[in-house]
């Protein structure tokens, strides 16, 4: 498969996905979607092992990991700076239902926020010991 | 790190796009490599250097290196 092919059939699984995603709010059923999300990134994966060009090299895949690494302390930074803000104004206000619920959504994200770095954490190490450290 | 690999490839009459076929990576790092945005991993210059029927210092070559040589050649 070309190239240019693959791109096409990954725009024509986007069309069928958005397809779903529509089909499900309609039909009010989370469900369908979250399976076609899945079935439509294996399919991709898969698909993209068919491709005859080289897509990944050495350098694409360097190129691949400091993107992944940037954008991911970016979003950290920016996410915890939002929840942070959250949850003083939050707490800073009136306690009312209102207040307190914001505050909760605020900290939870600082929870996941904690949890991706718990996730860097346990991931460096598997990668450390896997490249060689003993 | 310097690198003859556009020299090389000159010799062979190849393009980038077939040296990059022939090597198995994409044409814009051969692209990189011969205007030294990029340096290879060792398994890419091995591979690069094997495929030239030549030797990796051949091919590639380390900047600090060079100085010597140049100051050997001013005495």
């Amino acid at each position: 498969m070309k190239k240019n092919s693959f791109y096409l059939l990954v725009a024509a699984v986007a069309f069928i996905e958005v397809g779903i995603f529509w089909w499900s709010v309609e039909s009010a059923s989370p469900l369908p979607s979250l399976v076609a999300v899945l079935f439509g990134i294996a399919f991709v994966y898969v698909a993209r092992m068919y491709i005859d060009e080289v897509v990944i090299d050495e350098r694409a895949e360097k190129i691949i990991g400091i993107t992944s690494l940037r954008t991911l302390q970016i979003t950290w930074i920016g996410l915890f700076l939002f929840a942070l803000w959250v949850v003083i104004e939050a707490l800073n206000e009136e306690l009312n239902n209102y207040n307190r619920r914001v505050g909760i959504v605020g900290f939870r994200l600082m929870a996941i926020l904690c949890g991706i770095i718990l996730l860097y954490v346990i991931l460096s190490l598997y990668y450390d010991r896997k490249f060689g450290a003993s | 790190m310097n690198n003859r690999i556009k020299v090389f490839r000159a010799i062979n009459n190849l393009t980038q796009e077939d040296l990059a076929r022939e090597i198995g990576v994409t044409r814009q790092t051969i692209l990189a490599l011969e205007n030294r945005q990029y340096d290879p991993s060792l398994l890419l210059a091995a591979r690069i250097a094997r495929y030239f029927g030549k030797r990796i210092d051949e091919i590639f070559i380390i900047e600090d290196e060079e100085e010597p040589d140049t100051r050997r050649n001013k005495k």
